[in-house]
């Protein structure tokens, strides 16, 4: 379970969050939606616990800078950012062992196997193209069997085959009671897999709806997006 | 040369007006700029000369250093001017000017006349240095304008001799291949004389001034004939500057044709090297050094796979082991050390020629100051600094102090084997007490720890995405502040108890200094243990 309370960020005099306050359930995937600049990043990032923010996260209870909510947490950065001098396989074996994990190599394995990395085991990180680097941090971050998952834009460069197959990967988590947190400017991209989506807008949250609200109501996701996300920009240019 | 010049009025206002209106960044230029100004004018024209002991005035002495300045200036450039057409064009030039309809001759002599300009800094900063050589070599302030201007021409040199060799093998791999072995030649010939005469004459400082200044050395093509003409001028040579002007301005001569007879399309070569070089300046501007940008296409052998030991924060420091086994075959033995040892037996050689008979501990004490000193050069990155530009570190979950110490642990091995192995080397040609000999290998090692606990502190204090100049300057003033205590409490020591323990002047300042390195990054590191909690 995930839950943001009163997270504010600043840069300066720039707020790239402002006094977000949400909630996601175990099992749960939700989305953060919104334009390019919306604060989608930075939330993930403040969640992740890598940036410095005002008010408070918690992962399964634990206060997200803590170890124990490192030891919990999957981080798909927007920017793969592998080792060059790691093979593809010792990526796992980092985790693994940075995390401390027992009986790794056949999950590792599988997980290769889905994102057809198989056979590049053995390539170093710096031979390998932005998809494949973008695979990698998929496979590592999946390798800790989180408990609470972020995907920051995780679509982006990944070939159809991994699209498909990370959908599919994203299922067996939220069956297994994983926390799933998808940041995205491309609401299709995410429209079977969501179950609660936050429409951000310069880093407030200006819309949540789950899909049982959505489908029982009929209203129209994408409509509601635009007229969010549009308004405040005729808003801004008034 | 319309778009071009206009590109140079535009570039070179908008520089002035941004510099202007950054505040820091032009006091950091001011700075530098009095800075130096006044180490020159004060070098200049102070009294007093370092040129009294009588290894500095040895002519031959200047003759070897300019020569070996006229080789690091030159044997990189050709090599990289060969391999991969120039470095003189940046991806903005690549995406704008190539596709523009102008010569791709003017482009190319935009892009050498930049780099000129840009060279430029380096002849000022030899300037400012001018006044140090005329003290150490008791030389003539029209003698030193004559080396720094040869400095200049022969930089002018290096541009055309690299154009030529590209105009001439950019298109033909085994013309390419030729002229890289020639290179090499050059600059193996020199050193092999060198090292051939010191060893069939016997080793020795006197022998080794002999090789350096060796008349066969300046018939190496335009290397020794700019240094030939340069010391021609200053000795009033008239028959080596005929010779070695001729020979010069034939080069320069022959260089220019090639390039304006050459058909040129060098586009294709430069596009791959101006996208790297963005690369690499991006990563130089940010301070991040990624293997990709530093090995570029090397094909590295995997000798060893997979990280095999470490848990928790201990995996980084084993997964840094793994990386940096890639990167050479010898982690901590690599160029740094070579640097050190050179270094090291120069003042060996240096204080003993000078002063024959001086207690060995006085040597220790020199190599050891100003090895630190030299080491501070190295320091500048390490694996930890390029671990905290990725997530991983900060997802970890393990002790923020751990982690911190795991990160920088092969930077803080490295220096104690570089001390190890220079001062253990020293010790047969210096001799003294052992006792000197183990101080300095690890007041030398502390002070590598201290340069990354220092460095950690900057960070901590300015943030690790800080812009360049910001970061550095913080760095140096953390030095500064961190090192001073030891260095005083150091002092206090030799001087209340010199001569006490016999002569052990190294022990007694060296001491005191490595403790408090030791205590004072200890402290930094618990202090600055919240590093790790977010990446600004």
């Amino acid at each position: 379970m995930l839950n943001v309370s009163h997270l504010t960020k600043k840069y300066h005099r720039f707020v790239a969050n402002d006094n977000l306050s949400f909630m996601v359930n175990d099992g749960e995937t939700a989305v953060l939606a919104g334009p390019n600049g919306a604060g989608k990043s930075t939330a993930i990032k403040c969640i992740a616990g890598l940036l410095r923010f005002e008010g408070e996260i918690e992962l399964c209870g634990f206060n997200n800078k803590s170890t124990d909510a490192k030891k919990i947490l999957g981080y798909v950065p927007e920017i793969p950012a592998p080792y060059e001098l790691l093979t593809v396989w010792e990526h796992m074996e980092f985790i693994a062992r940075a995390y401390s994990l027992e009986n790794w190599e056949d999950r590792a394995d599988e997980l290769m196997r889905r994102l057809e990395l198989t056979d590049k085991r053995d390539k170093l990180g710096k031979e390998l193209s932005k998809g494949m680097q973008q695979k990698i941090s998929i496979c590592c971050a999946m390798l800790i069997n989180p408990r609470v998952i972020l995907f920051d834009e995780p679509l982006v460069g990944l070939d159809p085959h991994a699209i498909k197959e990370l959908k599919a990967m994203l299922s067996e988590l939220k069956a297994k009671g994983t926390t799933i947190i998808i940041s995205t400017h491309m609401l299709e991209s995410v429209e079977d897999i969501w179950d609660r989506v936050f429409i951000m807008m310069n880093g407030r949250i200006e819309a949540e709806r789950t899909r049982k609200f959505v489908e029982e109501s009929g209203e129209n996701l994408e409509e509601l997006f635009f007229s969010i996300t549009e308004k405040n920009n005729s808003d801004n240019k008034e | 040369m319309g778009a071009i010049s206009y590109l140079l009025r535009k570039t070179i206002k908008n520089e002035i007006i941004d510099t202007l209106r950054h505040p820091l960044k032009f006091l950091l230029y001011a700075f530098v700029a009095v800075s130096m100004l006044y180490g020159a004018i004060r070098g200049y024209t102070a009294g007093g000369d370092l040129g009294s002991s009588e290894i500095w005035s040895d002519p031959r002495l200047l003759s070897g250093a300019y020569l070996a300045v006229f080789f690091f200036i030159s044997i990189p450039v050709l090599l990289k001017g060969l391999s991969s057409g120039t470095s003189f064009f940046s991806l903005s030039d690549v995406n704008n000017m190539f596709v523009a309809p102008v010569s791709p001759k003017r482009v190319l002599i935009y892009g050498v006349g930049r780099q000129l300009a840009t060279m430029l800094v380096l002849v000022v900063t030899f300037a400012a240095y001018g006044g140090m050589i005329i003290k150490m070599f008791s030389m003539t302030v029209e003698q030193t304008v004559i080396l720094i201007l040869g400095i200049v021409l022969m930089l002018v040199m290096v541009q055309l001799v690299t154009l030529m060799i590209f105009c001439l093998a950019s298109t033909h791999p085994v013309r390419a291949s030729v002229m890289k072995y020639i290179i090499y030649a050059m600059a193996f010939s020199a050193l092999g004389t060198v090292i051939i005469y010191s060893f069939v004459k016997g080793i020795s400082v006197e022998n080794l001034f002999a090789a350096i200044s060796l008349p066969a050395l300046e018939y190496i093509p335009f290397i020794g004939w700019m240094h030939g003409l340069v010391f021609g001028i200053l000795e009033a040579d008239i028959i080596k500057m005929i010779v070695f002007g001729s020979l010069t301005l034939l080069c320069a001569v022959f260089s220019v044709l090639t390039l304006v007879l050459t058909r040129l399309d060098f586009y294709e070569d430069v596009l791959s090297q101006a996208e790297s070089y963005q690369e690499f300046r991006e990563a130089v501007r940010e301070g991040k050094f990624s293997d990709k940008v530093m090995l570029g296409n090397k094909e590295i052998k995997l000798r060893k796979r997979g990280v095999r030991r470490g848990k928790g924060a201990t995996a980084i420091f084993h997964k840094h082991l793994l990386e940096g086994s890639r990167r050479s075959r010898f982690m901590f033995f690599n160029i740094n050390t070579f640097v050190l040892l050179f270094v090291g037996f120069v003042i060996t050689f240096g204080i003993k020629q000078a002063k024959p008979g001086i207690e060995p501990t006085i040597i220790y004490l020199a190599a050891m100051v100003i090895l630190a000193y030299v080491q501070f050069f190295f320091s500048a990155s390490g694996d930890w600094v390029k671990e905290l530009t990725k997530p991983y570190i900060y997802l970890i979950p393990d002790g923020a102090v751990k982690k911190l110490v795991m990160a920088a642990a092969t930077g803080l091995i490295k220096p104690y084997t570089d001390g190890i192995i220079t001062f253990g080397l020293l010790a047969f040609a210096a001799g003294g007490q052992p006792i000197d000999i183990i101080v300095s290998m690890f007041t030398y090692g502390s002070f590598g720890t201290l340069y990354i606990a220092a460095n950690i502190l900057a960070q901590r204090l300015v943030g690790v995405d800080s812009t360049g100049g910001i970061f550095i300057t913080f760095y140096i003033s953390m030095i500064v502040m961190t090192a001073l205590p030891g260095i005083i409490a150091g002092l206090v020591v030799l001087s209340g108890f010199a001569g006490q323990f016999g002569y052990i002047a190294t022990t007694l300042l060296g001491g005191p200094m490595f403790l408090w390195n030791l205590i004072v990054s200890a402290g930094i590191f618990l202090a600055c243990r919240n590093l790790l909690n977010n990446t600004e």
